[in-house]
């Protein structure tokens, strides 16, 4: 049990340090003061998300269940918020500026739609012990948390942060499917998203357009859109075999990579530590979510199986997003590596989700 | 059941991504590591200097000075518009037309763009000073050819000039690239390969908006070799000076090894033309209807007219068909078939000796009729006519020497007594070019040996000067040799000699006068010799074309000797 959540711990500091190392590599010879800080700020961040983690591995993870709705009126709060006094950032409004500080609402709303579904799906039904959820009909089953995710999930696509929106979706999906929601309904979903497809299509903004078509086609505007596919795929795969060095990724350091610290940290990692390297990592993150699964199946109530589980797949699920798009086999979204991205909110979020895991560890014994 | 279906689906993601990482990693690596290359290497070339050229003492001909490109690098509009005005202020040069020019020059931000060539070392050292002020404005160095001399030796020198399609489609296996700058003519030409600098440069890494970042790499330029010639500056020096005014070429040589110690041509061209292309100029020489760019000592053949004579000579005595007491009467003329040959005097009772100092005609009319045409075409052949000389020069001609069977095979004519006649005494379709005569007149100089005339004493360090050549002995009597030398003494040194105008120098000289008539103008001159008569040392050969007479060419030669002893270069 303990040795579950030291190897949850270990492994997450790895992969900061080694996000630490790529975001210094990527940006260390950027002039400016605000280059040369941005490692040690990832550094900060780290110290304070770790902080985090000590504090919600101890924090008891039924009181969550209580505040479900008051975390869930925040998240939305803070989403409006974001419309009225967010600030701009690479032509999206997705930051809350706090006096020293900007945090990204986004990143807050996903976990806390976990947390929220988790209790949703978990409730009992009066009569007997047994869950409900196999029972649910159509309506409760699964319109009703549909509605409670689509009004955050609208908020985040408006801002616009397509590839959050899309990840609420896919955690929303995935807890339907665990939650034990009939096939049928999440198959006639699936269904309807696809029939929808063209008419949201409309709906999208011009560059999310753009970087859809660009991802069936990357060849197609080479300098404009197609530029940060290409090159990222040129990051990865000239760093061969065991990739060219630490602080010798010409990719990155020559800033044809754009974004190269932030949502391309990984196309930075891959071109300096190669295949080996990639290996390695990709090993250290299923390990992560492999913990998180051990921890769901050995949790004492459904809540806790619910929420571990959803915080698991909500991490596997970036990381898999955020590399194929790296990679090119996914349209670029704005979406973090989840520990070794820049950036607090995500770095944070991800701190507090392990250490939510780790509290559900510790209390399985307790009942 | 659906949390191992949902951790079987993450696991396959997970592998997928590893799949396709050794994909585009491992497998298409070689293509991304590329284009990751192609993406922040650029090439800045820095050009190496064409080798020289020296003559046999080590004198430059022609070298190399350096001039000054100005370029401007583009590091943000406001400071590119502050350099062009610092830089037009110094140059004289409009703002404006300097603005278009960078434009119009402009590739991309890395690499700087020229906005002036060949400015003088005055501005270029103004434009160093303002450097602490603008440090986007780069004076580079950039060797050009120079010629000292300006136009001497140009011909065997040739000059350098852009390729042209014929040559980059015969030299691109070499690595011959358009725009590249070679030779056009003479060694110039002949050696481009090893004159020819290599082009260095920098390897630097740019950023995403080419910016220049870091150099990689750095590949010194390497310069051309140094070619020294067997050419003697002064004497070139005179040979031209005498030459001036006349058409035509003249070319010294020594008898026993080949080396060419002049060789100079009239008219000529200045090099320099093609160095500062002034386009006005350039068009007028090639549009010259006196073919300024012909090398005449070797590209063009002409009619020897008399100074073939030695070559009749020479067969009718190996061949016994005359020997030392042999005479003939010439009575100003003779009669072959209906047709009457006239000499151009009545010169009597004539032996060989008398017949080569007077250049009676009749004289070589009779023996070159009793060895017969095709004799004289052999021995012709064997002193090197109709051949190229192998001089290390381009374009060389071999000329022609015609013969019955030739005449046969290509133009089904047959041959009449009267072609012997006219073959004998070195008219008719005979062609030979200057050099072919001095290498002939060189056999009677070194007492036997054709010798095969060049011109490069060494390339870099590799001397040239024991090379082994094809020197071949002919196998001819001494006493041939002996009595042709007599005779061409003679024509000096006798009162009534063609080229007794020679006799009045400190040293004994001997040759044979020469004039060609031709079919329009005036006739060419020739005269062929080698002095000092006893210990030959040059072999000289003065063609003029339609000089006139060998009289004319006899004059210049005795110019060219008279200078030449005075600076102390005969001995």
């Amino acid at each position: 049990m303990r040795h579950t959540n030291l190897t949850i711990l270990i492994i997450a500091v790895l992969l900061v340090i080694i996000g630490i190392l790529s975001i210094y590599s990527a940006t260390y010879q950027k002039e400016g003061e605000f280059w040369q800080l941005i490692y040690k700020r990832q550094i900060l961040w780290s110290i304070f998300g770790l902080m985090l983690f000590l504090f919600f591995s101890n924090f008891n993870y039924r009181r969550l269940w209580e505040m479900t709705y008051f975390l869930y009126a925040l998240a939305l709060f803070l989403l409006l918020l974001v419309f009225v006094l967010g600030i701009v950032r690479l032509g999206a409004q997705r930051w809350l500026k706090f006096v020293w500080f900007s945090i990204q609402p986004s990143e807050i709303a996903k976990l806390v739609m976990v947390i929220f579904l988790a209790r949703y799906f978990s409730t009992k039904s009066m009569g007997d012990l047994s869950l409900q959820v196999n029972r649910l009909k159509l309506w409760r089953a699964f319109i009703v948390p549909f509605l409670f995710v689509a009004v955050p999930m609208g908020l985040i696509i408006e801002q616009p942060d397509l590839g959050s929106g899309a990840m609420l979706l896919l955690i929303f999906i995935t807890m339907l499917y665990l939650a034990g929601v009939r096939l049928r309904y999440i198959s006639l979903f699936l269904s309807a998203i696809a029939v929808c497809m063209p008419i949201l299509w409309h709906f999208l903004r011009a560059y999310q357009r753009d970087r859809l078509m660009v991802f069936l086609n990357p060849n197609i505007d080479p300098l404009g859109a197609g530029y940060t596919v290409i090159q990222s795929k040129i990051a990865v795969g000239s760093g061969g075999f065991l990739g060219k060095g630490w602080l010798l990724g010409t990719q990155s350091q020559l800033r044809f990579l754009p974004e190269s610290h932030t949502d391309f940290i990984f196309a930075t990692f891959a071109e300096e530590w190669g295949f080996l390297g990639i290996c390695v990592l990709l090993f250290l993150y299923y390990l992560l979510f492999r913990q998180g699964l051990y921890i769901a199946e050995r949790a004492s109530d459904n809540f806790a199986k619910l929420l571990a589980y959803g915080i698991s797949l909500m991490l596997g699920l970036q990381v898999v997003v955020n590399i194929a798009m790296n990679i090119g086999i996914a349209p670029v979204v704005g979406l973090p590596l989840p520990l070794m991205s820049y950036g607090g909110s995500s770095m944070f979020l991800t701190f507090i989700s392990l250490g939510i895991l780790c509290n559900i560890n510790k209390r399985r014994t307790v009942f | 059941m659906r949390v191992k279906i949902i951790h079987w689906v993450v696991i396959l993601s997970f592998l997928y991504i590893a799949f396709n990482i050794l994909n585009i990693e491992v497998l298409q690596g070689k293509k991304f590591k590329d284009l990751s290359i192609q993406n922040c290497i650029r090439l800045i070339p820095q050009e190496g200097s064409r080798g020289r050229i020296l003559d046999r003492q080590g004198n430059i001909i022609v070298d190399n000075s350096l001039s000054y490109n100005v370029l401007v690098s583009a590091l943000g509009n406001n400071a590119v518009d502050k350099a062009l005005l610092g830089a037009s202020r110094i140059l004289g040069t409009d703002f404006k037309a300097l603005k278009d020019t960078f434009r119009k020059r402009y590739v991309a931000s890395f690499m700087p763009a020229t906005i002036a060539k060949n400015i003088d070392i005055k501005k270029a050292i103004a434009l160093e000073e303002l450097k602490p002020d603008l440090d986007n404005i780069i004076i580079q160095p950039y060797p050009l050819r120079n010629y000292p001399y300006g136009k001497l030796a140009c011909h065997v020198i040739g000059y350098l000039n852009e390729i042209d399609l014929w040559r980059l489609t015969k030299l691109a296996d070499y690595g011959y690239k358009t725009r590249d700058i070679v030779g056009f003519g003479g060694v110039e030409e002949k050696y481009d390969y090893l004159l020819r600098q290599e082009t260095g440069g920098l390897s630097v890494a740019v950023d995403h908006r080419g910016r220049f970042a870091n150099v990689v790499g750095f590949k010194p330029p390497q310069n051309g070799k140094d070619i020294q010639l067997t050419i003697d500056l002064k004497i070139q020096k005179i040979v031209e000076d005498k030459l001036k005014g006349w058409n035509g070429s003249v070319v010294l040589m020594n008898p026993y090894t080949g080396e060419v110690i002049a060789m100079a041509n009239c008219p000529s061209f200045d090099p320099v033309l093609f160095v500062k292309k002034s386009d006005s100029s350039l068009s007028g020489i090639f549009n010259d209807p006196d073919a300024t760019f012909v090398n005449r000592a070797i590209s063009a053949a002409y009619a020897p007219g008399s100074v073939f004579k030695l070559v009749t000579a020479a067969a009718a005595l190996e061949t016994g068909k005359i020997n030392s007491s042999t005479t003939i009467n010439c009575s100003g003329g003779l009669r072959i078939g209906n047709r009457q040959f006239a000499c151009w005097d009545t010169h009597n009772q004539q032996d060989l000796t008398s017949a080569i100092a007077d250049s009676c005609d009749v004289f070589f009319y009779r023996a070159g009729i009793m060895v017969g045409a095709q004799t004289i075409y052999d021995y012709a052949v064997k002193f090197g006519f109709a051949h190229t000389t192998g001089i290390d020069l381009p374009y060389e001609v071999p000329g022609f020497v015609p013969s019955p069977l030739l005449r046969k095979i290509y133009t089904f004519k047959n041959w009449f007594e009267g072609d012997t006649a006219n073959f004998s005494i070195g008219q008719g379709d005979l062609l030979v070019t200057p050099l072919q005569v001095a290498r002939m007149i060189g056999v009677f100089a070194n007492k036997g040996t054709l010798v095969t005339p060049y011109l490069i004493k060494s390339i870099g360090d590799s001397d040239f000067t024991n090379l082994k050549r094809k020197n071949v002995k002919l196998s001819l009597k001494d006493a041939t040799i002996n009595y042709i030398r007599q005779g061409m003494r003679e024509v000096v040194s006798d009162p009534k000699g063609t080229a007794n105008i020679l006799s009045g120098l400190p040293i004994a000289v001997a040759g044979k006068t020469g004039t060609a008539q031709v079919s329009r103008g005036q006739p060419h001159g020739w005269f062929s010799g080698f002095f000092p008569y006893q210990s030959p040392k040059f072999v000289i050969c003065v063609f003029l074309e339609r000089g006139g007479s060998g009289h004319q060419a006899s004059s210049v030669a005795k110019q060219i000797i008279e200078d030449m002893i005075q600076q102390g270069l005969v001995n």
